[in-house]
This record gives C-alpha cells, structure tokens and sequence, in this order.
C-alpha cells in the first residue's frame, strides 16, 4: 500500500495536483472519440457482411457462405474434404451445434495439443478488418481457437459490427466484458526468422470461416 | 537493466559496424510496409493527432485512472499490485511464481519485462523461465538480448537461427528452411505452453473502465501463454492506461500499421480477471503488477511527451544510426531513439550519454512517429543536461567552445567556413573523401562525399534575388 501512495503521490506531484473532477474528465475522454468517421478508414465494401468478406479473404481466410446454421456440418465436410483431414475433430461445446445432424462427422469435445482441426463459434465479426471475436465462457475455450492447425470458425452475419469502436462499446465495464475476449485477425504468422512471413507459427496455419448468413 | 552497457557505446558501435552479418540481418522490409499501410489510411494524419490527443489526456489524469483501473481490476477478481522500481517488481514476480510452487513458468514477449531485467531475475530464482514468442525462443537459446522492440531477433541470419535449434530441438527442424524452423519451435513449445504453472505476459494496454489487460501478438502465443497455467501475470508500465477498449481501438490503429504495415494484429486480446465460474478454460488466478520505474519523475520533466509511446518501433526502423549498428549497440533495454531517450531515464545520463549524440537530427523518427513525440528535441534536452553535468570529454568542450566563439563572430565564421570548404575540397578530388584527420571515427567506415559548392552564405548570396525556376 506504501509503495502505491507514493506512486500515486509522486504522480500528483509531477502534474501539480489532482483534477479530482471525474465528471470533466469522463467528458474530456468522451470528446477524445467524437467524430470516429475522420479517423478510422472506410469500409471496403457498401455493407457490413460484403466487407467483412473481403478483409476476411485479403488476410488468407477462406470463406464459404452458407443458409442456415442447419448446413454447418455438411460446410464443415467440404472442407475437411478439401484439405485431406480426418473426420474426426473437435467440435465446440456450444448448444447451437449440439442438436445438429452431424453425420459422418465424429465431433469430440477434447482438443487434442497437436489437433488438425477444430470447429468453433465466433461471437462477432468486425468489418474493418476482418476480424473474428471469440469471447470464453462456458460454451468457448479459448484453447480450441490456438490449439488446431485448422480452424473452422461459425459466424453469423447478423453478429458483425461495422467498425473496431462497435465492438468496443459492448464491452462497458468489467460486467460486460468476457474473461478472454480474443479478435482474431487472419491466420497466425511470424516473419521473426529474416523477414520471410511463415503461417501457423503458434496459432492455425488456416483459418476457414463458415458464414451463415440467415434471416 | 543495466547489464549491457560495458563496453562502451563506441567499442559497441565499431564492432557493429564491421560486422556484415549485421547488415544482410537489418533491412527496410518494415519501412516499406508502413508506408503501404498509411498510403491505404487516407485518415491517418486525424487518427494521429487524437492518438496523441488519448496519451496525452491520460498522462495529465493518470492518478485518476490508474485508480479506476485498479478498482475495475480488482472488481473483475484480479490482483493489483504496485512497483516503485524494477527490483520491487520482479521481487513481486518471483514471490507470485514461489507461492504458486511454480517450477515453469512461460512468458509471452514483453519490453517492460526486459526493462525490470525479468528474464535474469526468474533464473537466479531458479525458475525455468521459456520464452514463447518465437524470436525470443532464439535470442534465449542465443543467450542474448532483443535487438529490436518487435523483431527482437532481427540481427541473427537463418543460417544462425538453424545451428541454435539444431542444437536445442528435438527433433531438429528437417532443414533450415523459414517454414520448417517455426514447425520446429511450434512442436518444443506446444508441450511446454500446457505444462507450465505460470504464465507472463506484458500489456500494450491497461483499459481504465473494465480493468482489462490488452496484448497483440501476431503469433498467437500471448493467448497460450495466459490461458493454461494456473497463475497469469501482467507486468505493465503505469503509462499503458487508456480511459476505454474503445480509446484502445484508436491507438492499435495506429501501433499497428507503424509497427508491421498491417491494419490490425493477427491476435488482439482482452484479459479481464481470472477464470469466471463455469468458464471452459482459463488460469484460476490473474495479479496485475503496475510498474513505475522512473515514469513518474517523467511526468514532472521535459521528458513527459515520452510517456505516449506505444512501443511501435517505427523510430528505429527509419532511424539511419540504427540501421547503421543495429540494437545491440545502443546497450540498454530499448534501443533506437526511442531508446537513446528512455535509457539514460532507466540507468541514468552518465554511463549512457553517448546516445542522445548518435543521433544525426535528421529528424526522421519524429516524422514517422505515431504519436508525434518530439523525439529529436528529446534528445537534444538530453544533450543539455550532459553539458550542463560536465560529461564531456576535454576535446569536446574545448571544440565547443571555440565553434561557440567563433559563431558569435559572423565574418570570422564565414571566413573559416570558406578555408574549411576548400581544403575538404582539395582533400575529396575524386568527389569522395576517404580519410580526415580528426574524423577517423567516420571515415573508418564509409566516404564522406567532398562538398560540391561553396560555404552556405556564398550560396545564400548567389541565389538571394533569382526567381525559384532559376535556381540551382
């Protein structure tokens, strides 16, 4: 407690007092986020979803569009298909995949630490930079969006935001705010060895989002 | 940390500066990428001014909401703590580590842990200390000290990174290959990640209003990191505050493109608390330590506009003395001239004031700066007060002293300059000169280029008069 007053204490100091007016301050930071337009791009695109497709794409994500959360395990199969890889993965836990007919497909719930491929369930996206949100709770860990080479993630289009600030302003006080919240943005990468850019260097290699965009 | 700053700048630099290895090392892959990344941002230069508009607003309220962090911190069920010093912090650290009978502990990249000298504190603890992002997986197999504030392993060559894991993993990575390396690194660290009791991570930013941690990695290690062990702990710097995620979101805008060219980090995330009940994963515990280590005296200083920097790394990127000796000369925690200024703050001005003069005041690195950082007139302050405490060698003071004298008397001045002009041209008639007799310092290295008109004032005086299309 000592060494924290005398931070504090020396801070004061340095700025020749204390405001201790909260409210000014609160207005002060407030008009610091006034007009985002004039300092944030546009989209790239004339809708949220259209956008949110292109960034998505441009950063090395596959993308398939589908109906209806209904056609999920049939998206998944295609490309499990595509990719060579063993129908039997992990699926997570969420109850929107629970009462889905998952056919020839054998989901577990264990992510194993080498897994190939894992399916899990993005709560947002944001437009501007393509970016997929994964929130832990009880139905995502977020091991399973680090451990797999493959990701497969689930998105509904009516979940994505149009810009960063959009997602920010769910997160209002710790309340709201998930334990994790992880913005995924492309596949894992490092360009730590002489520059050259490597995929999947702790993250997926592969990112392969299923949209499904439903009334 | 003050362990690197031996042999003394110079000896640093020369050895740099012979070492082509180096050179093939550092290239300008990032100064090209910024570019693109701003030419794509027609908004940049309005995102800029509010950046620095966000620092600055919190630095001048930073009691304010380093207190309302830590009371949304400790709401969300983390743990704060406070560090006047660098020891006080990682006495704090390692007690966390002991409590939690931790003999692993992995850590995800952070520049303030090199700051308060971590790495070296967790091994005299003895505490198996494994470094996750993978160009600190090679500099600690190196042995070494990041070169750089986001490629901290840029000065080793590919062929040098294949004899470390050759030697470390295994198996060995199938050839030295970019790709088959990371494979590599990614298949010894996936167990370690899992088995580890502690996880560290530092944090690009603290959000006042949910009390959340923010960290960026392009690799995904931060999230593996923090999510298995047990205990996670942040090291931070008090300057990290940001009033909200939405205030954060402005400024990764910015850190990002300065940093690699790219608009958004391949993993952005939040930490709030701990595992909340009925949470698939997470660590049971998350302890916030909140480090001071001199800022505060920054605030009361001129020093106080380095309180915004983000840590991009763009200064050094443009820097043309970087890239000249690279960032292990430079012998403190931060390198470049973001470095040369926040060195001499950490370790104090004497054993460290060469660095504000190996600086060519070009001015690049202000330019380039994402927060508008004064970082030129930083360096000159430190300049002053080097002066003003007589650190100067003899030489030097004397040499200044008679440039001062001589600069009072303009026609003496011009006249000198005039005699100086010709005989470096007498010296250069190949239009380069190779060797100067008090310059052997940059002559040793490179050619200085023979002066190609007259003094400044004779130019000024030929072209005073003449319309801009007929000038030279």
């Amino acid at each position: 407690m000592r060494t924290r007053d005398s931070i504090l204490s020396a801070i004061r100091a340095g700025l020749g007092g204390s405001r201790n007016d909260p409210a000014a301050i609160a207005a002060e930071a407030a008009e610091l986020l006034a007009a985002p337009e004039t300092i944030r791009p546009p989209l790239v695109a004339a809708t949220r979803v259209d956008a949110f497709c292109e960034k998505v794409e441009a950063l090395g994500v596959t993308l398939d569009r589908i109906g209806s959360i209904g056609e999920v395990p049939a998206s998944v199969r295609r490309y499990l298909e595509d990719q060579r890889l063993s129908a039997e993965i992990a699926v997570e836990s969420a109850a929107l995949f629970r009462d889905l007919d998952w056919g020839e497909i054998r989901p577990r719930l264990a992510v194993a630490p080498d897994a190939l491929a894992a399916v899990g369930l993005a709560r947002h996206g944001i437009a501007e930079s393509g970016s997929l949100v994964i929130h832990s709770c009880k139905e995502t860990r977020i091991l399973l969006a680090l451990l797999p080479l493959h990701h497969i993630v689930v998105l509904r289009a009516a979940n994505i935001v149009s810009h960063l600030e959009d997602y920010a302003a769910l997160l209002v006080g710790h309340e709201t705010s998930p334990r994790n919240a992880v913005l995924i943005t492309g596949p894992s990468g490092t360009t730590d060895i002489e520059g050259s850019y490597v995929r999947g260097a702790h993250g997926p290699g592969f990112v392969h989002v299923i949209l499904v965009v439903d009334a | 940390m003050t362990a690197t700053t031996r042999p003394g700048f110079k000896a640093r630099s020369d050895a740099a500066l012979a070492n082509s290895t180096l050179k093939t090392a550092i290239d300008r892959t990032a100064e090209r990428k910024r570019a693109a990344a701003l030419a794509r941002f027609a908004e940049y230069e309005a995102a800029r001014s509010r950046g620095s508009a966000i620092k600055d607003h919190v630095i001048a309220n930073l009691d304010h909401y380093l207190e309302m962090f830590e009371r949304n911190a400790t709401a969300s069920g983390a743990k704060v703590h406070w560090a006047a010093t660098e020891a006080e912090a990682c006495d704090i650290v390692i007690r966390l580590c002991r409590e939690a009978g931790a003999k692993r502990v992995t850590r995800s990249k952070s520049m303030l842990g090199e700051e308060i000298g971590l790495p070296d504190a967790l091994g005299s603890a003895g505490i198996e200390r494994v470094e996750t992002d993978l160009a600190e997986h090679i500099i600690q197999l190196a042995g070494e000290h990041p070169s750089h504030i986001i490629w901290p392993a840029m000065h080793r060559t590919r062929e040098q990174v294949a004899e470390l894991f050759n030697a470390d993993h295994k198996p060995p990575p199938a050839d030295d290959e970019a790709a088959s390396m990371v494979q590599s690194a990614r298949h010894v660290l996936r167990e370690k990640f899992l088995s580890a009791g502690v996880g560290i991570s530092g944090a690009n930013f603290l959000i006042a209003d949910t009390g959340a941690t923010c960290t960026v990695t392009n690799e995904g290690n931060a999230e593996l990191t923090t999510t298995p062990p047990r205990l996670h702990i942040v090291t931070a710097g008090i300057e990290k505050l940001v009033p909200s995620t939405s205030h954060a979101m402005a400024l990764l805008r910015l850190l990002v493109r300065a940093a690699t060219g790219s608009e958004l980090t391949q993993y952005t995330t939040f930490h709030c608390g701990p595992k909340r009940p009925g949470d698939a994963d997470g660590p049971q515990e998350m302890h916030i330590v909140l480090v001071d280590n001199g800022r505060s005296e920054m605030i009361a200083n001129e020093f106080r506009d380095m309180l915004r920097c983000i840590r991009c790394g763009a200064c050094m990127n443009h820097c043309v003395v970087y890239r000249q000796i690279g960032g292990h000369a430079y012998g403190g925690t931060y390198p470049g001239p973001m470095g040369a200024v926040l060195t001499p703050v950490f370790d104090g001005l004497a054993p460290s004031r060469d660095l504000p003069f190996a600086c060519t005041m070009n001015g690049r690195c202000a330019e380039v700066c994402p927060v508008e950082i004064p970082l030129p007139m930083l360096l000159r302050s430190w300049r002053g007060r080097s002066w003003r405490a007589g650190l100067e060698s003899e030489p030097m003071r004397t040499g200044l002293v008679a440039w001062a004298g001589l600069a009072r008397r303009p026609s003496l001045y011009r006249m000198a300059s005039g005699i100086g002009v010709r005989a470096l041209r007498l010296l250069g008639r190949s239009g380069w000169i190779g060797s100067l007799p008090f310059a052997a310092g940059w002559t040793r290295h490179r050619d200085l280029p023979s002066p190609t008109g007259g003094t400044f004032m004779e130019r000024y005086k030929a072209e005073r008069g003449k319309r801009p299309e007929d000038r030279r």
